[in-house]
């Protein structure tokens, strides 16, 4: 019998497969410096871990017994999250002040609207609804990141399918769809009891390798800076999970010349690299043209993006730690200002009319390439500011347009209870400005619905433009200026106005149901 | 001036006057004031609807469009949307509301023409209340066209025009419900002044049966074409239920804004509650007291709707102002018509000012705009005591030296 | 009140005759008649949602207790004076535990005694013991050893239907020296703890996860020793570093047990636990009471991988698995009782732990329920909704069920929905809604309108009710 052994050893395959369930995970870590053209230097660290071989779980197995979660370097607590709720795809942003486009140029990680941004993609099916799993998701993230996610209700959730999943989306049956959820919150502060949060989750912390660097008293100083988490499925490879930190620091604050170095950026250095991580980058765009200098000399030069590359994990070791990259520029006298818009196109939104009920919403949108494109604008606005859709105008240095705008979606706002989303696709030409215009009407709360700073107004989200095939751009928030009542008044117009009507239905009472006599008038 | 009202020459010139007044850019600025127009009648809410409707989006699926499903119908269809053809529309609809009053005078007269006719077209069409929340587009217009025209009609004893009228003002306001029973009374009986000469009501019982029945099959008919037209049922609580829950806090003149702004959740539907029976409560007392002239009756309601009704403009209390140029007999028996005179001039001095302080100047706050509208509430509260006790006193006979007539 | 006499000399109508005194009642009428109308309304408006608990069936509760039957058969014995005796015998030890013991030598499913030499061999619900009339005290006592061990019941985690189990391998400081980056957790779980799970079944359900950290700092210093450092007892009960370590989520409810391999960094090894005389103890784990288990492994310096060795690894979930039984409150045997080696659990163990717990739950369960009656009564404005009341009965249905039930599994199972219904019941948040929301407040909210506006409307009904009354007569 020579073809015994052979058989057995098929059968055992599936049970040494089952015994090394683990999936493999990886952990990569990067970090980009670049100079902007204002002499801003812009940094963005990406720490990602891969789940080899996982797929995000299946919404209609919520009821049942979810398989045992063993992980070495994905962080439990955020796995956790993503299986209870079974989120396919989820961004969560927290970032502080404005990106601007026009000087910067696009960030190297899209999602830069101010405050809170979160958005998930999730399938339908299963014991708990869409809906249900977004409430969840929302509570879960506010205690895992310290941020008041929580108040990111209904009242701000809106589906615009604008945000397309980064990743894939597993295909769980006609009837059982992904949904987009998504909200943001513009008024959220960004500080550090969000970044130790965020820390924890980093295998290394911010203890050994690149991430030695998240220095909150620097980082919190810079003129702009954003946190992200980023889950995504990627059906070749796995569940990623990736943990970004961009900032803008800004070297001319303190002197005139843009050198920088991880000294005086971060005022930390890289001590020891991370253990657990199977790749560590630092890679340092170099400038096009000029005299500069970079020290450490970099080991190696990604031709193709003019970038210095430095492998943190390379072996035999290239470099003395502690590592601190500076960039010079020796022939600089002082620094100009390059100001020449760094981005083809770029909008503008402003809130007109000084009216507590009313106002008018102009947006301008400038495409200074040479061909039109066609962009999607997305509006996502809280009930208590209501477009009038009949009023929307379209001109180009004041004469009416008719043919910018191709279509539109228009999910309307529900008073208490309902944010309004609006999607519009518009083809703006080239090299011109197209203004937007529609009247807004702002609505009157009860005095429960104020915040107790309620004389501070409100902040609008931010709004998105997507160019066809292009990454999105975020504009400011807006602060919408909403009349108030007086909150000290309840008892008083309770009893001023209960008076009133008393008084007059006692007078009509009185007039219909009290006999009428005739008297004599005692005359002296 | 004498000469032009005996003439008759005095409707149609008032008329043209109002037709160029309309055709001016007044509505552009008025169509934004909240004393004019409230949500559930303003025109930009309309033609907000409208566009919503034209673009396949339900306009009642969100919260702005509040009015009624024949408005879509009608502006999409048959009616034009332009400004200009709609000023002219709104103030065409304020004539026929004119020319009702004129023949509901007539009716009550029971004469062709008399020389007071020009006099009560003038009570109508120079009406401010009136004349400006026509000028701002506000469809409160047709719910008062709509009211005097059933009223006329039922003056007359046509029956099935009157309550057609009713149940469209209804499709309109759910509010003007109270207006139905004063209404079928009247078709039962004549609208001859009998303030004078009270007696039991002698009218025909019989009929009151089937004329409800005739005003529910208009009514179910006319919410069947606003279902079909809408595609669906979700207009009746954007549009009836917003008057009982008052989901749109808007300031306007009427009481319930600010105290459902202020009221405490735990209470609020209580205080609905509250303010919607009580303007139910004065229909049968009403009707009972002036069983012998139910135009008087509907008169005496209206002026309630426009003190405590949920959305009101300043059409409201204007068509109850306007009416009283019908009852010329009770002028002698007000007890204090220069008060209600200057309270009205107050407010209507005091409702704009402040509400400029309030939202656009920023210099003021809510409090003074609501103050305001207690003192207009105060001047509808004694024009309709007033009239209640006019309407009461005259039976008793010219005042008499040396005598006084009081209730007990 | 003396009715007015009308002038005669004047022109003026006598009002008395115009408006009928009928026509004046018919009106006051129709407005009472709105009101009372509108009471519903009213009612339905403002009233606060309180439904009626089950308060006597509550209060009936407090008077059952749970009792056991335990039925134990003498197997092969021959003197029938000896079950007799051995009832009595076991009867006096468990007196306060609620048993039922009987003893006696007809077959039925339960435990059985088999007369053998040697010590006391434990099997699955056997016990195997030289019975004779000499040991029979001693045999009473091992019975009631089995029957209802003692437990240190403040190291046992509270009962919950589903248990959370997370280990967590954790590096003080992976980034110097030996670490250990990984280890092969599931198939140790699979070996060490699957057995002790499945056994477990009946009682909980386990939720299992595994991570590992690499930096995770103490927040003390251990002391330093001639060789290596040492734990003192005080610090154990700080050695948990909640604030680095990222140990639990909020994501559920369900409660988690913590089992902890800490690799100490290269600067505090060997780390070792002292005793409280200073001296270091054999022991390389400890357990925190109701928290979990923490084991210190200090990995050779010449490990060649960083991979937990097999032998570490067998050893430190060996000592997890202890750690569990004890923390589940399941009872261990007598030192001088012998076992099967090969099965986790005995019946009598599983058994004792069962009923251990089944009466925990349902006095949990009673007390809760007690208290949600007793505050309900004393908060007035307290809202009792649906689910509350519903819970309650249910909860209520659970005892119930559990009283009549035979099966020990049975009894668990239901006083474990009873304590889960009425502690949902107890934290419905729900019943907080009108807490605080005195009554002045409802006084101050209705007073302007009614007390002016009604007392118009009662007055004229009196007068009217008096002037009738005075027609009459």
């Amino acid at each position: 019998m020579p073809r015994k052994p052979r058989l057995v050893w098929l059968l055992c395959l599936p049970l040494l497969a089952a015994s090394h369930s683990i999936p493999s995970e990886t952990f990569e870590e990067e970090l980009h410096v670049r100079a902007l053209p204002d002499g801003k230097v812009a940094s963005r660290f990406s720490f990602s871990v891969l789940l080899e071989g996982t797929s995000p779980r299946n919404p209609q197995n919520l009821s049942a017994e979810d398989e045992s979660q063993h992980y070495t370097l994905f962080p439990l607590t955020l796995g956790q999250i993503l299986r209870e709720y079974a989120v396919t795809e989820l961004h969560l942003t927290l970032n502080a002040g404005n990106w601007n486009y026009g000087r910067w140029g696009y960030p190297d990680e899209v999602d830069v609207g101010s405050g809170a941004e979160l958005w998930a993609w999730m399938g339908e099916g299963g014991t708990a609804t869409v809906d249900e799993r977004w409430r969840g998701l929302r509570n879960a993230l506010a205690g895992l990141f310290c941020a008041s996610l929580g108040s990111l209700d209904e009242l701000r959730t809106t589906s615009p399918a604008l945000f397309a999943p980064s990743g894939g989306l597993p295909d769980w049956g006609m009837h059982n769809p992904h949904e987009i959820r998504h909200a943001s919150l513009p008024s959220e502060h960004v500080c550090t009891e969000n970044l130790t949060p965020f820390l924890k989750l980093l295998p290394c912390k911010s203890l050994s390798g690149i991430a030695t660097l998240l220095n909150p008293h620097r980082l919190f100083d810079a003129d702009w800076h954003g946190m992200g988490l980023h889950v995504s499925w990627l059906p070749e490879a796995g569940v990623q999970a990736r943990l970004t930190f961009q900032s803008v620091t800004d070297p001319l604050r303190s002197s005139d010349k843009r050198d920088w170095s991880f000294a005086s950026i971060f005022d930390r250095k890289i001590e020891r690299r991370c253990p657990s991580a199977t790749a560590s980058h630092v890679v340092v765009s170099l400038p096009d043209n000029g005299a500069y200098s970079i020290q450490p000399p970099p080991p190696s030069i990604d031709r193709a993006s003019n970038a210095a590359v430095f492998d943190l994990k390379k072996e035999p070791v290239e470099f003395d730690a502690p590592l601190d990259i500076s960039m010079q520029w020796p022939n600089d006298e002082g620094f100009e200002y390059n100001l020449v818009p760094q981005t083809p196109l770029s909008v503008r939104r402003l809130l007109h009319g000084s009216s507590q009920d009313r106002g008018s919403l102009a947006v301008s949108i400038s495409n200074s390439g040479n061909e039109s494109v066609s962009v999607a604008y997305l509006e996502t606005l809280p009930w208590i500011v209501q477009v009038y859709l009949h009023s929307m105008t379209f001109s180009i240095n004041g004469v009416p347009r008719d043919d910018i705008l191709r279509n539109f979606t228009y999910v309307p706002p529900i008073p208490h209870a309902r944010a309004m989303e609006l999607t519009l696709n518009l083809e703006i030409p080239a090299r011109s400005t197209v203004l937007l215009k529609m009247d807004v009407t702002k609505a009157f709360l009860r005095y429960t619905e104020h915040p107790p700073d309620a004389q501070r107004g409100w902040d609008l989200p931010p709004a998105v433009l997507v160019p066809h095939g292009g990454k999105r751009m975020y504009t400011p928030t807006l602060l919408l200026d909403l009349a108030t009542p007086d909150f000290s008044m309840p008892y008083n117009v309770i009893i001023f106005s209960c008076s009133l009507v008393a008084f007059i239905f006692g007078s009509v009472f009185n007039l219909l149901t009290r006999k009428f006599v005739v008297v004599k008038v005692e005359s002296k | 001036m004498k000469s032009l009202v005996d003439t008759g020459a005095l409707f149609p010139a008032l008329v043209v006057g109002r037709l160029l007044l309309a055709l001016t850019n007044a509505s552009d600025v008025l169509k934004h004031n909240h004393q004019l127009s409230t949500p559930l009648t303003s025109y930009l809410n309309l033609q907000e609807g409208i566009y919503l409707f034209k673009n396949g989006i339900d306009p009642y699926s969100g919260g702005v469009f509040r009015q009624s499903p024949l408005f879509l119908a009608l502006f999409t269809t048959v009616l034009p949307t332009s400004r200009i053809a709609c000023s002219l529309i709104w103030t065409i609809s304020d004539a026929i509301g004119a020319w009702a009053l004129v023949q509901l005078w007539r009716a009550r007269q029971r004469v062709a023409q008399t020389s007071r006719d020009g006099l009560i077209a003038a009570a109508y069409l120079l009406n401010p209340y009136l004349f400006l929340p026509t000028l701002a587009l506000s469809t409160s217009t047709f719910e008062n066209t709509l009211a005097l025209l059933s009223l006329l009609f039922a003056a007359r004893g046509h029956a099935s025009p009157s309550l057609l009228a009713a149940a469209i003002l209804l499709q309109l306001s759910l509010s003007s419900v109270v207006l139905l029973a004063p209404l079928v009374l009247l078709l039962a009986s004549s609208p001859v002044s009998q303030l004078a000469s009270p007696r039991a009501f002698s009218g025909n019982v019989k009929i009151i049966i089937p004329l409800l029945v005739e005003f529910l099959v208009y009514t179910s008919v006319l919410t069947l074409v606003s279902a079909l037209v809408s595609g669906g049922w979700a207009w009746i609580p954007q549009t009836w239920g917003a008057i009982l829950t008052l989901p749109d806090l808007t300031p306007n003149v009427g009481l319930w804004w600010y105290f459902f702004t202020e009221m405490f959740d735990h209470f609020r539907p209580f205080f609905l509650m509250v303010f919607s029976i009580h303007l139910l409560i004065y229909i049968a007392p009403v009707c009972i007291k002036f069983q012998y002239d139910y135009l008087y009756a509907a008169f005496i309601l209206l002026g309630v709707l426009g003190t405590f009704k949920s959305y009101p403009t300043m059409a409201d209390p204007g068509l109850f102002l306007s009416m009283i140029a019908l009852f010329p007999e009770i002028y002698p028996y007000l007890r204090y018509p220069i008060v209600t005179t200057l309270l009205h001039l107050h407010a209507a001095l005091l409702m704009p000012l402040f509400h400029h302080l309030w939202l656009n100047q920023g210099t003021g706050n809510a409090n003074f705009f609501y103050a305001s509208t207690l003192v207009f509430a105060c001047a509808n509260g004694a024009a309709l005591t007033d009239c209640v006790w006019a309407g009461l006193r005259i039976a008793i006979g010219p005042p008499q030296e040396g005598f006084s007539v009081v209730q007990e | 009140m003396a009715s007015h006499v009308h002038p005669t000399d004047t022109t003026l109508r006598d009002p008395a005759g115009l408006f009928s005194e009928s026509i004046r009642r018919l009106i006051i009428a129709s407005y009472w008649l709105v009101i009372i109308a509108a009471i519903p309304l009213w009612w339905q408006t403002t009233s606060i949602e309180r439904l009626s608990l089950p308060t006597s069936r509550v209060h009936a509760q407090a008077a059952n207790t749970l009792r056991f039957p335990v039925h134990i058969r003498l197997e092969n014995v021959q003197d029938d004076s000896l079950a007799p005796a051995l009832q009595q015998f076991v009867q006096e030890r468990t007196q306060t535990s609620g048993l039922d013991v009987t003893v006696d030598d007809k077959d039925a499913d339960s435990y059985t005694i088999t007369l053998a030499g040697g010590p006391p061999l434990v099997m699955e619900r056997q016990l195997t013991y030289p019975v004779r009339s000499g040991t029979l005290p001693a045999l009473a006592d091992t019975l009631a050893a089995l029957l209802v061990p003692p437990v240190d019941v403040h190291r046992v985690a509270q009962y919950s239907p589903r248990y959370r189990l997370a280990f967590t391998l954790l590096n003080e400081d992976a980034a110097a020296g030996t670490s250990i980056s990984s280890w092969d957790v599931s198939r140790a779980i699979s070996r060490h703890l699957s057995p002790i799970l499945n056994s477990l079944s009946v009682l909980h359900n386990f939720t299992v996860e595994s991570q590992v950290q690499f930096h995770a700092p103490l927040a003390f210093s251990p002391v330093a020793l001639p060789h290596g450092y040492g734990l003192t007892p005080e610090d154990l009960t700080v050695f948990v570093n909640s604030a680095e370590w990222s140990l639990s989520s909020s994501v559920s409810n369900d409660p988690v047990l913590h089992f902890i391999l800490f690799i100490p960094s290269e600067s505090h090894k060997p780390l070792q636990i002292l005793d409280s005389n200073g001296n270091p103890s054999s022991s390389d784990a400890f357990l925190l009471p109701q928290w979990g288990g923490i084991v210190i492994y200090n990995p050779p310096s010449d490990l060649d991988s960083s991979q937990l060795p097999p032998s570490a690894l067998t050893s430190v979930f060996s000592t997890f698995a202890h750690q569990l039984l004890i923390l589940l409150g399941v009872p261990s045997l007598l030192p001088e009782m012998r076992t099967d080696p090969s099965s986790a659990l005995t019946g009598w163990q599983l058994d004792a732990l069962l009923r251990r717990r089944a009466s925990e739950n349902a006095d949990g369960a009673r007390d809760t329920l007690e208290s949600i009656v007793k505050l309900v009564d004393q908060i007035e404005n307290m809202p009792v909704g649906q689910d509350v009341r519903g819970d309650v009965q249910n909860s209520l249905t659970a005892l119930d069920k559990m009283y009549a039930s035979t099966s020990l599994n049975e009894t668990l199972h239901q006083s474990a929905d009873a304590l889960t219904l009425a502690s949902r019941a107890f934290f419905n948040p729900g019943m907080l809604a009108l807490l605080y929301f005195p009554a002045e407040h409802k006084y101050a909210v209705y007073t302007p309108l009614f007390a002016s506006a009604v007392i118009p409307l009662i007055a004229a009904a009196m007068r009217e009710f008096r002037a009738w009354r005075k027609e009459r007569r």
